[in-house]
C-alpha cells in the first residue's frame, strides 16, 4: 500500500512502567499527533503527555446553573402568573416548594449536557470507522497490553525514524496501521424501499388502531360510560324507562308552594305582589325575563322577537291593556299559562316569577313615559354631564 | 484472624491477570446457561405474569380491586413504590458515594449494583401510576402545554416525586450506560461472532480506550457521580416529603428526610447482597466479588441499619418529648395499637437482627448473611407499610378510622414487582458484563506505575 | 515499618504559640467576667454559644480520629495527630461546664416551677426538663466523651514507641463503640442545651443538624492547623495536595450535607405551617435576626459550596486556609443564630453587643495552650501507625 495511505504507526508495551515511560519520551521527542491506548486509565498519564485538567466541567456548570435558572422561573411564571392558584394556603411564589424541583432540574441538565457534551463534541463519538478498529493492536489495547500511536499527520512523522523510535522505547510489537479504503453504499436498494413501505403501513395501522379503538376499550373509555340519569332521554334504571321523573303524589318540594287557583282563567283579587321592586329583585327579573320570556315576547317585550315566523308571535306586554292588568294577572298568566303559552310554573320559582312580573312593569313604564319621568331622567343625565 | 493494617486488602483474590480477569467476566455471555438458571428464569418470570394478571385486572376493573379504603388510601400501592425506590438507592451509593470516597473496592460490585438501581427504579415507577387509577393519564404530571391550560402543582410534593424518581432513572441509565462504553468495546474486540460484533460495536460507539478520551472520560464520571450523590439522597428525600410535608402525627416528623435515606441505603444494601451471595456463585466470580466485599457491604448494612434505628429512637422520643397529645397518640398505637405485629416486625428485623455483623463471623458467614439482609428487605418493607397504615389508620376523627386489608390482587402485584425485578437481575447477569472490566483491571496488583521505583510520578 | 524510619522528624513548637494562647485566655476572662458583671443574663447566653463552638471543635475532633479508625481510612493518618491535639481539650469541658451550672435559671425558663406548671404540654415533659437531671446528663455525656478520648488516644501513643498492630485493633473496636455514643450524646446535647433553650419547641432532626455543624467545623480546624503545620514543616513531608483535595471535599460534603439537613428543617417545618413548630423560626425572622438568617444561608451554604466547587480551591493551601477560618466562623454564626434568639423572649430586635464576642476567645486560647503543650512530649504525626505509609502514599 502506499505511504499516503499510511494512518499511524503503533506500538504495543507490556507494563504500566514502560507505557508511561513511552509516553514521557514521545511528549519531550516534540511529537504533537499521538496517542496512547490502555484498557483502564493508568495514573499519572495525563501528566507525562502534557495534558492538563479536563475543561468539561464548565458545560456541566453552565448547563446545571441554566437549567436552575429555567425551571425555577418557568415554576414561577406558571405558579404567580399564567395560572394563579393558591394550594395549602401558600403563597404564589413558594420558594422553599420550588428548590426540590429546581434541584432535580439542575441535575438532569447537568448530567444530560455532560455526557452528550463528552460523546459528542469532546469525543467526536460514534466513529466506527475508526482506521484503528479491527486490527490487532486495538484488540491488545482492549485487553491487557498498552499501546501507543504516532499518527503520520505529524509534523515530524518520519516513517522509519518513527519505528526505530518506538522499538527503542521497548514496544515488543511495532506495526503500521492504514487509513481503510472508502466504502461506498446505495441508498435506495430495493430491500430498503420495501422496509420503508412495510414501516409506513405498521405504523399508520398502529396509530389509528391506538387512537380510534385501543383508546375506546373499557379501561380507557375516559369516563363515557357510565351509569346515570340524562334529562330527556330514556334510561333502563326505571322500570317506566323515563329518565326524568315526576315528583312523588302528594308531596311538595321546599321552597315551592301548591298554586291553588291553576287552570282558572281569572285572577283572584287577593294575589298581591309581596316584592319590593328592589335593586336585586329587579335584576333577577331582567336575567329569568331574558331567559324565558324573552325568546317570544322579545328582549323589550314589544312582541318583535327572534322566534318571529317560526313560532306563534308573542303579544306585546307593553300595551295599555297589559298596563292595566293587576300583578296577580300577570303572575297568573305565567304560572297559569294562557292560549299557546304553557304554564312556567315548574321552571320559575315563586319569587323568580314576581321578579319578573317587576321587571315587565319597569319595561312598561321605560316605553310609556309620563311627562315627570322625562323630567327626572333629564335631571338625572344633566348631573350625570356636570359630574 | 490477624489483620495487616499496613496493606490493603486485595481487591482481587486468587492473583488473576487482567486476560484472566476479562476471559471470566466475558464467560457468563458466550455460553449457555445451565438448567438452574432456566427454572430460575420460568420462576421469576411466572411471578412477573402472576403481576401482569394482578396489572390487568386494576386496569379493567379499576382500583376497588385492591384493599385500598378510607382513610388507608395509600395501601400497597405507595408502600411497594417505597420500597422499590429504596432498593434503587444502593447502586448509585456504592457507584456514586464510595467513588467520591475512593473506596476502590466498590469496582466488583459497582456495575452490578447499578443495574440493580435501574431495575429497581423501574419496578417503583409503576406504582405510582397505576395507583392513579388511570395510568394512562399520566401524562398530566409532566409540565407541557396542554389543551385543559393546566400546569402542574409543582409545590405538590407527589409532582416533586415525578422530577425526582424519573431524573434519577435517567442519571443512573447515563451513569449505568458511560460505565459500560469501553467494556462494549472490550467485548466487541472479543466477540467471533459477527451479530454480536456488530451489537457491541453500536453500542460502544467507536471507543478506543484513547488516553485523550480516558482524561476526559474520567473527569466526566467524577461530574457525573458527583451529581448522582446529592440526586441519590434527594431522591429518597422527596420521597420522605410526600409524607413529612402532611400534618399527620406519624408523617410530620423533621427527621424523615436523613432517616429514609438512611433507610433506602440500608435495604438497597440488603438486596445487593441478597443477590450477590448467589451470583458470584452461579457466575464464578468468587474472586471478584470476594467475601470482603461482602463484609465490607454488611459493615454498611450495620451503619445505615443503626440510623434507622436512631431515627426510631429519636421519632419515640421527640413525639413524648413535644407534649402533642396526638403525637403521643400515634406513638403508642404504633408500638401497641392493631398494627403493633407489624411493628416489632419492623423493628426486629430492621434494628435487632443486623446488630448480629458486628461479629466478624456473621459478616463473613453466607448463610448467616443471607438470612439477615433477607430479614432487612422484610423488615423495611413493613417500614414502609407501617409508616403508611399505622399513620393513616387513626385519624384525626376517629369516625375515619379504618383498617387496611389486602386483597389478593394486591399480593399479586407485589409478587409481580419482584418477578420483574429478578427477571430482568437474571437477564442482565447473561447478557452484560456483570463487573465493570475497565475499572478491575485498573485495580489489581501491578495496573499502575511504581511511584517511587522510577523517576516518575503520578 | 518501624516506627522510626518513616520519614518524619519531630520538630518542637514554637512557644509564642503557648504565650498567644494564655494572652488570649487573658484577655477573654477578664473580659467575660465583665461581660457577667455588667449583664449576666445576656453574658450567660453568649457563653453557651461558645462553649458549644468549643465542644464542637473537641469532640468532633474525636469523631474524626475514630472516624479514621472505623473506616479503616489511611489518608488521613498523616494528620490524625492534628485532630488528636485539638480534642486534647476535650477535660477542660468538665471545668467550663460549671458557670452554665450556675445560670441554669437565666438560660432555661423550663427550670423555674411556676413557669412548667403554668402549661400542661410542659409539665408532661417536666420529667425529662428538670434541672438535677440536666445536671446529670450533662456530667455523664462529658464524662463518657473523656473515657473514650483516653483509651484512644493512649493507644494511638502507646502505637508510637512499639509500633503495635493490636493496637490498631483495639482502637478499631472502641472506636466503633464510639460512634453510636457520640450520635446519642451529641443528640443530646443539642437537645438539651439549645433546642430546651425554647420550652416548647422540638424538632426530631435537631440532633442531626448540630451533627452537621460539629462535624463541618472540626473538620476545618484540622484543615486550618495541619496546613499551618505543614507550611512552618511541622508535619510529614510527604503531605501534598492529593491530601489537601481529600479535605477539601469533605469539607465540601459537609458543607453541602449541612445545607441539605438545614433545608429539610426549615422546609418541613415551613410547610406543615403547625404553630407549635413555626414560632421558632418566626423569632428568627422578624426584627434584625432576619438579616442574621439571611447572611446565615448566605455565608454557611452558598459561599463554601460555591467556593469549593472547584479542584483548583481544594488543593491550593491558601485557598483552603481561607475557607476553613471562613467555616470556623460561619460556625459560630450558626450556634449564635440558635441560641441568642431565645434571649430577648419578648421584643425580637436584635442588638448588637460587646459581650457575645468575648468569650471565643478564651476558648481559642484554650485550645492554642493545650496543643503546645501536648505536642511537646507527642509526636505530630503517629510514626508507629502501620497505615501511615499507606497514607503517605495515598493519590487520588
Amino acid at each position: 500500500m502506499a505511504d499516503n495511505n499510511l494512518y499511524c504507526v503503533s506500538a504495543l508495551f507490556d507494563t504500566p512502567d514502560k507505557i508511561i515511560n513511552a509516553a514521557r519520551k514521545t511528549t519531550e521527542a516534540g511529537y504533537k499527533k499521538f496517542d496512547v491506548n490502555t484498557p483502564y486509565p493508568v495514573h499519572g498519564m495525563d501528566k507525562a503527555m502534557g495534558m492538563g485538567q479536563s475543561k468539561i466541567g464548565y458545560i456541566t456548570l453552565f448547563f446545571g446553573l441554566s437549567g436552575a435558572v429555567f425551571i425555577f422561573l418557568f415554576m414561577w411564571w406558571t405558579f404567580a402568573s399564567n395560572y394563579n392558584i393558591v394550594v395549602g394556603g401558600k403563597p404564589f411564589l413558594s420558594a422553599p416548594a420550588f428548590i426540590p424541583i429546581t434541584f432535580e432540574t439542575t441535575v438532569l441538565f447537568a448530567a444530560i449536557s455532560t455526557f452528550v457534551g463528552m460523546i459528542a463534541v469532546f469525543f467526536k463519538l460514534p466513529h466506527n470507522s475508526h482506521p484503528l478498529h479491527d486490527t490487532e493492536y486495538m484488540k491488545a489495547v482492549s485487553g491487557d497490553k498498552f499501546g501507543l500511536v504516532i499518527e503520520a499527520d505529524d509534523e515530524q512523522f518520519e516513517r522509519n525514524k518513527v519505528t526505530e523510535f518506538l522499538k527503542s522505547l521497548g514496544a515488543f510489537q511495532v506495526a503500521d496501521v492504514y487509513l481503510p479504503e472508502k466504502e461506498t453504499y446505495k441508498l435506495f436498494t430495493s430491500g430498503f424501499v420495501i422496509f420503508l413501505i412495510i414501516l409506513a403501513i405498521v405504523t399508520s395501522a398502529a396509530t389509528y388502531i391506538t387512537l380510534n379503538k385501543l383508546m375506546y376499550v373499557v379501561p380507557f373509555s375516559w369516563m363515557e360510560v357510565q351509569p346515570k340519569l340524562n334529562a330527556q332521554e330514556e334510561s333502563d334504571i326505571f322500570t317506566d324507562g323515563k329518565g326524568m321523573r315526576p315528583p312523588v303524589d302528594g308531596t311538595v318540594a321546599r321552597g315551592e308552594l301548591p298554586y291553588p287557583f291553576y287552570g282558572q282563567t281569572n285572577p283572584p283579587e287577593v294575589l298581591s305582589n309581596p316584592t319590593v321592586p328592589t335593586k336585586k329583585i329587579l335584576e333577577l327579573g331582567k336575567r329569568k325575563f331574558l331567559t324565558f320570556c324573552s325568546p317570544c315576547h322579545g328582549n323589550f317585550a314589544q312582541g318583535e322577537s327572534r322566534l318571529n315566523g317560526q313560532f306563534p308571535t308573542g303579544p306585546t306586554l307593553v300595551s295599555g291593556k297589559i298596563i292595566n292588568y293587576p300583578d296577580g294577572m300577570i303572575y297568573h298568566i305565567i304560572t297559569n299559562g294562557q292560549n299557546v303559552m304553557p304554564s312556567y310554573m315548574h321552571q320559575i320559582n315563586r319569587e323568580e316569577r314576581w321578579a319578573i312580573v317587576d321587571y315587565v312593569r319597569v319595561l312598561q313604564r321605560a316605553q310609556n313615559p309620563s311627562q315627570s319621568d322625562i323630567q327626572e331622567v333629564k335631571k338625572e343625565s344633566s348631573s350625570n354631564v356636570t359630574k | 484472624m490477624s489483620v495487616d493494617y499496613s496493606k490493603e486488602i486485595p481487591l482481587v483474590q486468587g492473583r488473576l491477570t487482567m486476560a484472566e480477569l476479562d476471559e471470566a467476566i466475558a464467560k457468563p455471555m458466550s455460553i449457555r446457561p445451565g438448567k438452574i438458571y432456566f427454572i430460575a428464569l420460568a420462576f421469576t418470570s411466572g411471578l412477573l405474569l402472576l403481576g401482569v394478571l394482578g396489572v390487568s385486572l386494576t386496569f379493567y376493573f379499576g382500583i376497588g380491586e385492591w384493599g385500598n379504603n378510607q382513610p388507608v388510601a395509600w395501601g400497597w400501592g405507595i408502600t411497594n413504590f417505597v420500597f422499590w425506590v429504596g432498593i434503587a438507592h444502593a447502586g448509585t451509593l456504592i457507584s456514586a458515594i464510595l467513588y467520591l470516597l475512593r473506596q476502590k473496592w466498590r469496582t466488583g460490585i459497582s456495575r452490578f449494583a447499578e443495574a440493580m438501581t435501574i431495575f429497581a427504579v423501574m419496578c417503583a415507577g409503576i406504582f405510582p401510576i397505576i395507583h392513579t387509577g388511570r395510568p394512562w393519564l399520566a401524562g398530566y404530571l409532566l409540565p407541557y402545554p396542554n389543551s385543559h391550560h393546566l400546569w402542574p402543582n409543582f409545590i405538590s410534593p407527589l409532582v416533586w416525586d415525578v422530577f425526582a424518581v424519573s431524573t434519577y432513572l435517567i442519571v443512573s441509565a447515563i451513569f449505568w450506560y458511560v460505565g459500560l462504553i469501553p467494556d462494549f468495546a472490550t467485548l466487541r474486540d472479543r466477540a467471533v461472532s459477527k451479530i454480536k460484533k456488530f451489537v457491541y460495536s453500536l453500542f460502544s460507539l467507536g471507543w478506543r480506550h484513547s488516553n485523550r478520551h480516558w482524561r476526559h472520560y474520567e473527569k466526566v464520571y467524577m461530574i457525573l457521580a458527583g451529581l448522582a450523590t446529592p440526586l441519590v439522597l434527594s431522591v429518597h428525600t422527596v420521597v420522605s416529603f410526600d409524607f413529612a410535608v402532611a400534618v399527620l402525627p406519624g408523617w410530620h416528623s423533621t427527621i424523615f428526610p436523613p432517616y429514609f435515606v438512611a433507610g433506602a441505603i440500608f435495604s438497597g444494601f440488603a438486596m445487593v447482597v441478597t443477590a450477590l451471595v448467589f451470583m458470584r456463585k452461579v457466575l464464578g466470580l468468587e474472586n471478584v466479588i470476594t467475601i470482603d466485599h461482602l463484609d465490607r457491604m454488611n459493615k454498611i448494612i450495620l451503619l445505615t441499619g443503626s440510623m434507622v434505628g436512631y431515627a426510631y429512637l429519636m421519632e419515640f422520643f421527640i413525639s413524648w418529648y413535644s407534649g402533642v397529645p396526638t403525637e403521643q397518640y400515634v406513638a403508642i398505637n404504633r408500638a401497641f395499637g392493631e398494627y403493633a405485629w407489624g411493628y416489632w416486625i419492623m423493628v426486629t428485623c430492621n434494628s435487632l437482627f443486623p446488630q448480629l455483623f458486628w461479629f466478624r463471623k456473621f459478616r463473613r458467614s453466607i448463610p448467616a448473611m443471607f438470612i439477615v439482609v433477607v430479614l432487612v428487605n422484610v423488615g423495611m418493607w413493613f417500614e414502609r407499610f407501617i409508616i403508611i397504615a399505622s399513620s393513616l389508620h387513626r385519624d384525626f376523627l376517629p369516625s375515619s378510622w379504618g383498617y387496611f386489608t389486602p386483597t389478593w390482587v394486591d399480593f399479586s402485584i407485589l409478587l409481580g414487582s419482584f418477578g420483574l425485578f429478578f427477571t430482568l437481575v437474571l437477564l442482565f447477569s447473561r447478557t452484560l458484563p456483570v463487573v465493570t472490566m475497565s475499572e478491575i483491571k485498573g485495580v489489581v496488583e501491578g495496573a499502575h506505575p511504581t511511584h517511587h521505583g522510577g523517576d516518575h510520578d503520578g | 515499618m518501624s516506627p522510626n524510619d518513616s520519614g518524619y522528624i519531630k520538630k518542637d513548637l514554637p512557644d509564642n504559640i503557648f504565650k498567644a494562647g494564655s494572652l488570649l485566655l487573658v484577655v477573654g476572662l477578664v473580659l467575660g467576667i465583665s461581660g457577667f458583671l455588667v449583664d449576666s443574663y445576656r453574658a450567660s447566653f453568649a457563653y453557651l454559644v461558645s462553649f458549644i463552638f468549643f465542644l464542637s471543635i473537641v469532640v468532633g475532633s474525636l469523631f474524626l480520629v475514630a472516624l479514621e479508625y472505623a473506616a479503616n481510612a489511611d489518608w488521613s493518618t498523616p494528620f490524625r495527630r492534628v485532630s488528636e491535639f485539638l480534642a486534647a481539650g476535650l477535660p477542660l469541658l468538665l471545668i467550663f461546664a460549671i458557670p452554665l451550672m450556675f445560670n441554669t435559671g437565666s438560660l432555661f425558663q423550663w427550670s423555674h416551677a411556676d413557669y412548667i406548671h403554668s402549661d400542661k404540654m410542659l409539665e408532661a415533659k417536666s420529667a425529662y426538663l428538670n434541672t438535677p437531671f440536666f445536671m446529670i446528663r450533662v456530667f455523664a455525656i462529658i464524662i463518657i466523651w473523656i473515657l473514650f478520648y483516653t483509651f484512644i488516644i493512649r493507644n494511638s501513643r502507646k502505637q508510637d514507641e512499639s509500633g503495635n498492630q493490636l493496637l490498631t485493633k483495639r482502637n478499631i473496636i472502641l472506636s466503633v463503640i464510639f460512634i453510636p455514643v457520640f450520635a446519642i450524646t451529641v443528640t443530646l446535647v443539642a437537645v438539651d442545651w439549645i433546642m430546651s433553650l425554647e420550652s416548647k419547641w422540638f424538632s426530631t432532626i435537631f440532633g442531626v443538624y448540630l451533627f452537621a455543624g460539629v462535624a463541618l467545623s472540626a473538620l476545618a480546624a484540622l484543615t486550618l492547623v495541619s496546613i499551618k503545620l505543614k507550611e512552618k514543616g511541622f508535619l510529614h513531608p510527604a503531605i501534598k495536595e492529593d491530601h489537601y483535595y481529600s479535605l477539601g471535599t469533605l469539607m465540601f460534603a459537609f458543607t453541602a450535607f449541612w445545607g441539605y439537613i438545614a433545608f429539610s428543617q426549615y422546609m418541613l417545618i415551613w410547610y406543615g405551617n403547625l404553630p407549635e413548630e413555626t414560632f421558632w423560626f418566626m423569632q428568627r425572622w422578624e426584627g434584625g435576626w432576619k438579616i442574621i438568617s439571611i447572611l446565615l444561608i448566605v455565608t454557611h451554604f452558598i459561599v463554601p459550596f460555591f467556593y469549593l466547587l472547584s479542584y483548583e480551591s481544594k488543593t491550593n493551601p491558601k485557598k483552603l486556609k481561607f475557607i476553613s477560618i471562613w467555616i470556623l466562623c460561619v460556625h459560630f454564626l450558626d450556634l449564635y443564630w440558635l441560641i441568642m434568639p431565645s434571649m430577648s423572649k419578648n421584643d425580637h430586635a436584635y442588638s448588637l453587643n460587646w459581650i457575645d464576642f468575648v468569650f471565643p476567645l478564651v476558648f481559642i486560647g484554650v485550645i492554642l495552650m493545650v496543643f503546645q503543650k501536648v505536642s511537646e512530649k507527642i509526636n505530630l504525626v503517629p510514626v508507629g501507625d502501620p497505615k501511615l505509609k499507606r497514607g503517605l502514599d495515598f493519590h487520588l
